[in-house]
């Protein structure tokens, strides 16, 4: 009994009941997520019929289509199919693009004074114009298609990702280590590159799910207001379609036509949301259910409760974490803002949004 | 601390509160003054409920141009001439006559008619109120047409004079059926009519007054206007409510009466088993058609506008898009249910390969052409089919209406899918492109003026058909198809809608003809 | 030199604000002619008159003059008349704003308490089931597009049991009640949008509380409190969950400035006179003077939210005090 004490709570336990832990969440996620992006990719021969071909219009289900064709006679089974192309693709594609932009706008807004002055100055601007207006703008003028969406979600998707470098790369910039590697001479890129970067990545892979999430949103949100590319084969497509439908309402004709492309889209979400709380998990090990547990009877061993204390894993940006490179820079410990203090206390959830 | 975010909590919901308690004051521009419930009748008030939206506060200038809100208006305010089912009844002019010239009409008024507000209507009122609405004519859109208007004199209470410059052709379309009668006594000092929104610019002669009015919520309440002239009214309170689907609306109860149209046709056939409710239908004096841009090539030769003619599938638009919502569409525009119709037209029978020997031969197969529309993405996808058909490479470019509608009046597109109303009434002839501008063909104009002065019917109809033949000679648009429309009402309602003849006044093709609601 | 730069944003913003609409093609003219069934023929706009009202609206002036007008005009107080609804932009600002508010207030107080509570017991139990279960059930409600989660509400709620009013804001045949008669009403027609609304917003609120109270959970006062023998729930809500909300408040602070369009979707679907729908339509119409006016609420909405966000910030937080 020398090595043991019963504590009451506040002490880490070792394992156990994992519940919202990192592993089944993210494994839900990526597996959810992964079967969308393979039936989207393998949508060409999965699909039972060309979904631009007409057949009887409003026929019910059947063998022949699973979930019966649309008001003019597409099918909609492989209409959702083929939805999943489009509304995966250009999602991932904005997504993808607009978080490297931003990031390396951040990289240089949080790096050079002068510049990150004048690119906050732009993103503020951009995150006051509103997007409704503006989308309407760039549909009158250029064609609605798939590009013009793209723009227009690679227009919004960047001022945050580089708002949110932006503060971590400044959080970073005052460290020692980076001070040392100027010292020693190395150059702007290479501290820009080899620092820097690296401890992006935990800011920048949530935003890129968040980016992507909204995307998926934004886009039905968009077709359903009649500003999307009618010709498309999307999902948001498929519930403007069947929204407009004079019957939608008072028949059972949506069970068949407006939850297929909603679930879709609320699962694909879902599964995106998953991996990145359990990202979120992963970097800030205060989150995970390995850690501290409240209420509970634990036996510990005496000694192994202060290595329980070091967090596991990479570099943690949370606030109020003991800062393993021993950083003396006492202001930037403090908050200076609420944003400032937003992004230390929880610079992930900030990134989240 | 905890102190201050509990504090901060309350005051949150104080907001909140406060901002419920806001909410329940609610404004009302115009209209009587709130507080005021409807006069109750002897037994439970009748209440009749359509639906609608906002269309603009119900004064003749402020009431808006698009979609009904002539309507919402004609409730309070009467014209000198009305329709019923069958056509032109006397309303509140009891006989009138027309000089030899056509330019000079005498009408007789009734005597036992007061406004609102319980003064007298007299012909000094008809007389103000044809040289008011002819002197703001530009600052109010208005279908009607006063171009012809010179003066007007009272000659005595009950007797008024109009003087037109020239004859007009229809006049109870567009004239005596259409200019609602305003009180001298409320509008002589307005000079700007389009802002003017006190209580008593309401002030009419009509079967309704307003009891409420919403702009934010789209919503309407009439009551029935005790000492109306026309007789006794089948509701206490008329009701508009905004409701998001109508059918949806109808199901649940909500509303009395429900219109649809073109391809809602399909919610009305799930009315269709239920004896609670009764239909019927009529027309909506509407076209949807490809408009052709006869700068461009290739459809300035009329030989491919013909070859379109013959490559799109008319019948299967109506089909497959409108469900039979729709009937496939007078070549002459004009709507196939009035008598202006011209029933002997060429017809471009439904033959893909007839389109495409056309085409080649007229040097077109393969042409890249951009078909614009707004909201019309069904249609485009069939249309488009078929000309690729043809031999056309057609790229469809969508957009909102008014993007849409910029192109077009610009004249910068190929062909367009765009629609309009008011088919019924002859003057649609004169543009047939609209909204894109028609190029000038003088003989075609030449006739077209002739027919909106000649008094004689006959002789009108001939140039209206010969109109029509060479629209479809020449075809500077191919109409597609005419929708129909129904109303679903209650069957054991009081009040049983119809369609009136030729359109509402000015030829507004829904069922809400104030009539209906007066006993006859 | 901050405040400059925020002076600078602002007349940036306004500037944007004027020239964004005029940019689009179509003018504010080509909505008052019409194409619906149920109206009067097509008008004959002839170009005599369609420079007449051009002028009438001081459309025809050249665009410097137009956007010196429109300062000027924001100096007084002045938005300007509104084209598409022909009725002042301020009245129809009002009209519009009162029906969001109402909208934006009570989602957001609900999901708010939700969220919280929730986040509370998410960390409480941290690991149980009950916890997988409420985060992965917000997660997937905050997923669904509002519309759709609108539409399933309508369908269900509205059209196949009967119980809640299908559209609007309240019962037009009603227009004369007061008092609890007037609220019933008005909850009526609001509870649906506020159940769209609250369903796809509480997870936001509810991550939020779940991590700051295991962050804070792991903090050396919370230890104390626990070793210092204090019952479970008392450290958990009235030490541990006052700190925790910290983080929460700015979040909510800074989604309210977003809400003005947010809960678009949600006013279309249910016929709600919201500034959301309202924006929507303005736009489709090109009615600039009612953008304009428009889009300067939603700005200063946004900036009244994010200045309250910092004040509240540094008042709660006792570090920030001390700068």
């Amino acid at each position: 009994m020398s090595g043991e004490r019963t504590v009451r709570s506040g002490t880490p336990a070792p394992d156990e009941r994992r519940g919202p832990t990192l592993n089944w969440l993210a494994v839900a996620g990526l597996a959810l997520s992964g079967a969308f992006v393979v039936l989207a990719i393998a949508a060409p021969w999965i699909a039972p019929h060309d979904p631009t071909r007409l057949f009887e219009p409003m026929l019910s289900p059947s063998r022949l289509h699973p979930l019966g064709a649309d008001d003019v006679g597409h099918d909609l089974l492989s209409e959702l199919l083929y939805g999943a192309r489009f509304s995966l693709g250009i999602s991932l594609t904005s997504s993808l693009l607009s978080t490297l932009i931003g990031a390396a706008l951040g990289l240089a807004a949080g790096y050079h004074r002068r510049t990150g002055a004048l690119i906050m100055r732009v993103v503020d601007v951009f995150l006051a114009i509103p997007r409704f207006p503006l989308i309407v703008l760039m549909a009158a003028f250029l064609r609605p298609g798939p590009a013009t969406l793209l723009l227009f979600f690679l227009l919004f998707g960047w001022p945050r990702t580089t708002r949110v470098v932006r503060s971590q790369v400044m959080a970073e910039r005052g460290k020692g280590y980076i001070e040392a590697a100027r010292l020693i001479g190395a150059s702007d890129l290479r501290i820009l590159t080899r620092h820097l970067l690296p401890a992006t990545a935990p800011i920048a892979l949530p935003r890129f799910l968040s980016e992507f999430q909204h995307v998926i949103v934004a886009e039905s949100g968009l077709s359903f207001l009649g500003l999307g590319s009618p010709l498309v084969k999307s999902w948001g497509m498929m519930l403007a379609y069947a929204s407009r439908h004079p019957t939608i309402l008072i028949t059972d004709l949506w069970v068949r036509w407006v939850l297929p492309p909603g679930l879709c889209i609320t699962a694909m979400v879902l599964a995106l949301a998953m991996i990145g709380v359990s990202t979120e998990m992963w970097y800030n090990p205060k989150l995970r259910a390995s850690g501290r547990r409240i209420g509970e009877r634990r036996v510990v061993r005496a000694g192994s409760e202060v290595a329980r204390d070091r967090p596991v894993g990479p570099r943690a940006p949370a606030g109020g974490e003991y800062d393993l490179r021993g950083s003396v820079h006492s202001d930037a410990a403090r908050p200076r803002s609420a944003a400032h203090a937003a992004a230390r206390d929880g610079a992930l959830r900030a990134a989240r949004d | 601390m905890r102190r201050s975010i509990i504090t901060y909590l309350k005051w949150f919901c104080a907001l909140g509160a406060a901002g419920v308690l806001m909410s329940c004051a609610p404004a009302a521009p115009g209209g009587a003054p709130p507080g005021d419930p409807p006069a109750a009748a002897a037994q439970d008030p009748v209440v009749y409920t359509c639906p609608g939206e906002d269309w603009g506060y119900p004064t003749p200038f402020t009431r808006y141009s698009r979609g009904p809100g002539y309507i919402r208006m004609s409730f309070l305010f009467d014209t000198l001439t009305w329709k019923d089912e069958h056509g032109v009844i006397p309303w509140l002019a009891t006989e009138w006559n027309m000089s030899d010239d056509g330019r000079t009409w005498t009408f007789t008024l009734r005597g036992d008619v007061r406004w609102h507000d319980g003064e007298p209507f007299t012909a000094h009122d008809v007389a103000f109120s044809y040289q008011y609405v002819h002197d703001h004519a530009d600052q109010i859109f208005w279908s009607g047409d006063l171009a012809r208007f010179e003066r007007a004199e009272a000659l005595d209470a009950q007797t008024v004079r109009i003087h037109l410059s020239e004859p007009v052709a229809g006049p109870h379309f567009n004239v005596f059926g259409s200019v609602p009668i305003i009180p001298q006594h409320v509008w002589e000092d307005i000079d700007d009519p389009n802002r003017y929104l006190a209580p008593e610019a309401t002030t009419g002669t009509g079967p309704f007054t307003l009891a409420h009015y919403s702009k934010e919520e789209g919503v309407y309440v009439y009551e029935a206007n005790p000492d109306f002239w026309g007789g006794r009214l089948k509701v206490d309170t008329l009701v508009f409510p905004n409701v998001p689907d109508v059918a949806a609306a109808l199901r649940a109860g909500v509303i009395d009466e429900g219109s649809f149209w073109g391809n809602e046709v399909q919610a009305v056939r799930e009315f269709e088993d239920d004896p609670s409710y009764r239909i019927a239908a009529g027309p909506s004096f509407w076209v949807l058609q490809l408009i052709f841009n006869p700068e461009r090539a290739p459809f300035d030769r009329v030989d491919v506008r013909r070859a379109v003619a013959h490559a799109v599938d008319r019948q299967a638009l109506v089909d497959q898009v409108t469900h039979g919502g729709a009937v496939v569409a007078n070549l002459g525009i004009v709507a196939p249910e009035t008598a202006w119709a011209n029933p002997e037209l060429p017809d471009y029978a439904h033959d893909p390969a007839l389109a495409r020997t056309l085409l080649a031969d007229a040097g077109a197969a393969g042409a890249e052409v951009t078909l614009i529309q707004a909201g019309y993405d069904r249609e485009a996808e069939l249309i488009r089919a078929d000309l690729e058909a043809a031999g056309l490479r057609v790229t469809v470019q969508s957009g909102d209406r008014t993007t849409v509608d910029g192109l077009l009046q610009e004249g910068n597109f190929d062909i367009a899918i765009s629609g309009h109303g008011g088919i019924a009434n002859p003057s649609t002839l004169e543009n047939p492109t609209w909204p894109a501008p028609t190029s000038a063909n003088p003989t075609y104009d030449a006739l077209f003026t002739a027919q909106a002065g000649e008094l004689d019917t006959d002789a009108r109809r001939d140039l209206i058909w010969q109109l029509q033949a060479m629209a479809a000679d020449d075809l500077p648009v191919l109409t597609l198809y005419h929708p129909l429309m129904w109303v679903v009402y209650r069957a054991d309602a009081a009040v049983v809608p119809f369609y009136t003849s030729e359109g509402i006044a000015g030829g507004i093709p829904i069922e809400l003809n104030k009539l209906m609601f007066i006993e006859r | 030199m901050k405040a400059f730069q925020r002076i600078l944003t602002v007349f940036l913003v306004l500037t944007l604000n004027f020239f964004l609409p005029r940019l689009m093609p179509g003018d504010p003219l080509s909505y008052l002619d019409n194409e619906s069934p149920g109206s009067d023929s097509p008008l004959l706009v002839t170009e005599a008159t369609r420079q007449k009202l051009l002028a009438y609206y001081g459309l025809d002036r050249p665009l410097g003059e137009q956007y010196v007008d429109y300062l000027r005009g924001l100096a007084r107080g002045d938005l300007g008349w509104s084209i598409y609804y022909n009725a002042p932009v301020t009245g129809v600002l009002l009209g519009r704003m009162r029906w969001t508010l109402l909208l934006m207030g009570a989602s957001t107080a609900i999901y708010v308490a939700l969220g919280v509570a929730l986040g509370v017991i998410s960390a409480w139990r941290r690991g149980s089931a009950l916890d997988g279960g409420l985060l992965v059930g917000t997660l997937a409600l905050g997923s669904a597009p509002s519309f759709f989660v609108a539409m399933l509400l309508l369908i269900v709620f509205a059209i196949r049991w009967r119980v809640f009013p299908i559209g609007g804001a309240s019962t037009p045949a009603l227009f004369h009640a007061r008092g609890v008669a007037r609220v019933a009403d008005v909850a009526a027609h609001m509870a649906l949008p506020v159940t769209a609304l609250v369903l796809t917003h509480t997870w936001g609120v509810y991550l939020t509380t779940r991590n700051a109270m295991l962050g804070a959970l792991g903090e050396d006062y919370a230890r104390t409190a626990f070793a210092k023998g204090l019952r479970e729930r008392a450290v958990v809500v009235r030490h541990v969950l006052p700190n925790a909300l910290l983080p929460v408040v700015t979040e909510i602070a800074l989604r309210l400035g977003a809400t003005i369009m947010g809960a678009m979707f949600v006013e279309v679907v249910f016929a709600y006179p919201g500034m959301g729908a309202m924006i929507r339509e303005a736009c489709l119409a090109r009615d600039y003077p009612l953008l304009q006016g428009a889009f300067l609420a939603t700005m200063a909405f946004i900036m009244l939210f994010n200045l309250a966000a910092d004040l509240l910030y540094s008042r709660l937080d006792p570090r920030l005090r001390a700068t």
